[in-house]
């Protein structure tokens, strides 16, 4: 049987899907490598921004945008996964973009006249890795380079929601999501493929907007997670929205936010936070602006910038604490702590984690790559069938229904090992009733509205007879991604139930299905933005050059020497023309006018190199001499 | 008597692979979680050997290793690691082995009884006394009296509880060894082990919500506290 299905081909990949940066990875003969661009670059800001013709940037170019076009930009996206409006309106005061929705259902995101859910957005991110991704491959002479399959990795203290949200978002960039796994789990692999050893292990996971703290133990290759916590709304951004906050106080201008000087002082107060983590005292330093005329200045010390962060820093200790508590272990108890995620460099949450686990913890690898190192190595796992190592995580939320009086019955308690099983049997309240209600939960509280409402559905088909004689199992599965799935069947009559889930705040397949047939109708003008981006850079590089060469020293003479009448005014009209078309959108117009320029500059190319050759070598003949 | 769904043949229910083609079975109606992880039905567990077998078969059992396999393969894989993490996690806390040992023995669950008022007879004395002494300290506490002296007070009824619950904590060890020790006993004097188990365990859980009355009243205390003293300060 397994020979007769098809071989898939394409390469597979781990993709850390980050709030503030994302990457890709894969394992490159049983070592995990992260994918870099051209200037060795690995971070790929999870920045998104539609172009006035309705083109999408992502990455550099998105966040480049952040300051030219703010209000079709959008950045942070990861805090919106499977929320509602109700939970992201304190986040949405200080974004450019627009955040909507109708109570108990997705988020909207606004953004000039189109409207996207967060998966969509996350798509394009993801879109732009599996782009970077096969680039890769192709450029190695891979023949088979098309990225089908990835291993997406979300913080370990996200919801079913999130998760879903995650895969979904997996599914509208056209990849098979082989697996979600948690982050902290996922760097623990990554750093136990170089220390074999056992022990228990303490992942201190801080990142751009979510905090996680997974306790984990390792023996005979098994990372097994004894338990998790966190907080999905923790991390740098709120570091630098609180610093964004003080500034905007002390810059007593007009009270109308103009998003482009919000976004200036954002990347201010960012390098600001960067630089404290190297040195002692730095400046907030934000150019002058229309809004703010003088511009702004302030020195700021790594003391005052802790004191100030320190309530947010702060915020990470209980659920350390609980995790530690779930585990059955005391702080002394843990071999090893390692720290995952950029806010990790901050000297402060580093002195609290070695100060909490009485050890200096481990940071050989970078907290920025290590996650989608580990993803890499788990997408490995699944598709090559090693099996030296293995994950066991847990569910980081107890799932429990709705019961009498808005009370929730815990079903599978929180940092059960997944995949993990749990049922409950319902009977009927009224003669004849052929169908129930039921609503199902996660969190810790014991009242159904302190808890995530991730679904509710409608037991059908249940016989009918008299109450209370009905005995329907409903049975709950949590996947090895965190993800639910609900069975049931009336035990009596051995009938299977139909069940149709309502995700409280996830996509259902009709919607997830309409927006692939929507990607696929945008996937050319998101082709033709690339193809755009990169014709535009060819010029700029053209230009450049051609620039350089004018300008030398040495260009005077080599007009008049060398160059044929009216030669350089060809170049320099060549060059005028193409300046002037660079800002356009028409990428036919900038390759013929790059063209152009190329063939006015080719006899001035040569003549110059020849004269460098020339320079060179009577240089070194005089060293000779 | 299981069948692989991979090859149609037979294999006994307590094997997880296929005698004849080697592929994964599926689960089918399985209920020993002992049998399942090779332990014999023993309430005195070895945590090391439970862990290393534990870790053993979810090197077996689990998706990830699955990934390429057929669809009734996969569905079984996800199946056993499901049941092997239920099971581990039911296995490694003392009192929910009791409990699954108590159903695999046939006996009703002590959480069938959970809901009922019935007072276990052994505790009927200290249930009064304890309900007396907690509606004292609520009506005190309502009408305002000295937070500090109350604590104290609900601090003093709880010590014959917890002593109560130890008590019945050296009680379960002591059944557990003595079940461990009955293999070749009769069926009469087994079952009277059980019986025994299982009224420890009802007497276990009404303590434990003995205890939780006055872990809330203790709350309440602790709220009325705060504005207490800003009153009076």
């Amino acid at each position: 049987m397994r020979g007769l299905e098809p071989e898939a081909v394409g390469k597979v990949v781990g993709i850390d899907l980050g709030t503030t940066n994302s990457l890709v990875a894969y394992v490159e003969n049983g070592r995990p490598v992260v994918i870099r661009d051209e200037s060795g670059d690995a971070l790929v800001p999870s920045v998104v921004s539609v172009g006035d013709d309705g083109t999408i940037f992502v990455g550099r170019e998105g966040q480049r945008r952040l300051l030219s076009a703010p209000s079709r930009s959008v950045y942070s996206v990861k805090r919106f996964m499977g929320r509602g409006i109700e939970d992201v309106r304190a986040d949405a005061g200080l974004l450019p973009f627009s955040v909507s929705g109708a109570p108990g259902g997705v988020v909207r995101i606004g953004v000039a006249d189109r409207e996207f859910t967060p998966p969509e957005i996350s798509a394009f991110v993801l879109r732009e890795l599996k782009h970077r991704a096969e680039e890769h491959f192709r450029k190695q002479g891979e023949f088979d380079f098309e990225v089908d399959r990835a291993v997406i990795t979300v913080p370990a203290y996200f919801n079913d929601a999130q998760r879903t949200a995650t895969r979904d978002a997996g599914r509208l960039a056209g990849l098979e999501v082989l697996r979600i796994i948690n982050e902290p789990t996922a760097a623990s692999l990554a750093y136990g493929l170089d220390k074999r050893n056992r022990g228990t292990v303490a992942v201190y996971d801080l990142g751009g907007g979510t905090f996680d703290i997974s306790i984990l133990k390792v023996e005979d290759g098994v990372f097994q997670v004894l338990s998790t916590n966190g907080d999905t709304h923790l991390g740098g951004d709120d570091i630098d929205r609180l610093m964004v906050e003080t500034v905007l106080e002390e810059i007593a201008g007009p009270k109308e936010q103009d998003a482009a000087t919000v976004e200036a002082i954002r990347r201010a107060v960012i390098q600001a936070k960067w630089d404290l983590s190297d040195v002692d005292e730095t400046e907030i330093r934000v150019e002058p602006s229309r809004w703010v005329h003088g511009g702004y200045r302030k020195r700021i010390t790594r003391a005052e910038f802790e004191h100030m962060i320190r309530p947010l820093v702060d915020r990470t200790l209980a659920p350390c604490r609980q995790a530690l508590a779930d585990a059955g272990l005391e702080p002394k108890d843990i071999d090893e702590a390692v720290l995952v995620g950029g806010s990790t460099r901050i000297p402060l949450v580093r002195r609290l984690v070695e100060e909490l686990f009485g050890r200096a913890p481990h940071s050989e690898l970078n907290p920025d790559e290590v996650v989608a190192l580990g993803a890499a190595i788990q997408a490995d796992i699944l598709v090559s069938g090693r099996r030296e190592m293995l994950l066991l995580d847990v569910t980081p939320l107890s799932l429990g229904i709705e019961t009498m009086g808005g009370v929730v019955s815990k079903i599978i308690m929180r940092n059960s090992t997944i995949p993990a099983t749990g049922s409950e049997t319902f009977t009927t309240g009224v003669d004849n009733q052929t169908a129930v209600d039921i609503h199902v939960l996660q969190g810790e509280r014991e009242l159904v509205v302190d808890n995530r409402s991730l679904a509710r559905f409608r037991l059908r088909g249940i016989p009918p007879m008299p109450a209370g004689l009905a005995r329907v199992q409903v049975q709950f599965q949590i996947d090895a991604n965190g993800i639910l799935s609900v069975t049931a069947h009336e035990l009596r009559t051995d009938i299977e139930q139909t069940i149709e889930v309502k995700p409280s705040y996830g996509l259902t397949d009709d919607e997830v299905e309409r927006m692939l047939l929507d990607s696929f109708e945008h996937a050319e003008a998101d082709f033709a933005a690339r193809l755009l981006i990169e014709e535009r850079n060819e010029a700029e590089s053209v230009i450049l050059a051609t620039e350089k060469t004018l300008r030398a020293p040495g260009f005077a003479e080599i007009a008049e020497r060398d160059l044929a009448p009216g030669e350089q005014q060809r170049i320099e009209s060549a060059l005028a023309e193409l300046k002037a078309v660079l800002g356009s959108d028409n990428r036919d117009l900038i390759h013929d006018k790059t063209h152009a320029l190329n063939d006015a500059t080719k006899h001035l190319a040569e003549v110059a190199m020849n004269r460098s050759v020339q320079a060179a070598l009577s240089g070194r003949n005089v060293n000779e001499m | 008597m299981l069948e692989c769904r991979s090859c149609g043949a037979g294999a006994p229910v307590d094997e997880h692979f296929c005698p004849q083609c080697s592929r994964i079975l599926a689960l089918g109606r399985h209920g020993d979680y002992f049998a399942f992880l090779g332990l014999p039905r023993k309430l005195v567990v070895d945590a090391s050997e439970l862990e290393r077998r534990f870790r053993e078969l979810s090197r077996k059992f689990h998706p990830d290793y699955f990934y390429n396999a057929s669809p009734v393969e996969r569905l079984a894989s996800l199946e056993r690691s499901s049941y092997l993490n239920d099971a581990y996690r039911a296995l490694k806390n003392p009192v929910t082995r009791i409990e699954h040992l108590l159903a695999i023995e046939g006996l009703p669950s002590p959480k069938s009884e959970e809901g009922t008022a019935k007072v276990p007879p052994s505790l009927l004395e200290e249930v009064f006394a304890l309900n007396e002494e907690l509606d004292g300290i609520r009506e005190l506490r309502e009408s305002g009296a000295d937070v500090e002296a109350l604590r104290v007070r609900l601090e003093r009824a709880r010590h014959p509880i917890d002593a109560r619950r130890e008590q019945h904590e050296r009680q379960l060890e002591e059944l557990s060894a003595r079940w461990d020790n009955q293999e070749g006993a009769s069926v009469a004097e087994r079952r009277a082990t059980l019986d025994a188990l299982r009224e420890r365990l009802l007497e276990r859980n009404y303590i434990n919500n003995l205890l939780a009355g006055i872990e809330r009243e203790m709350t309440s205390l602790a709220a009325s506290a705060g504005p207490g003293a800003g009153s009076r300060g």
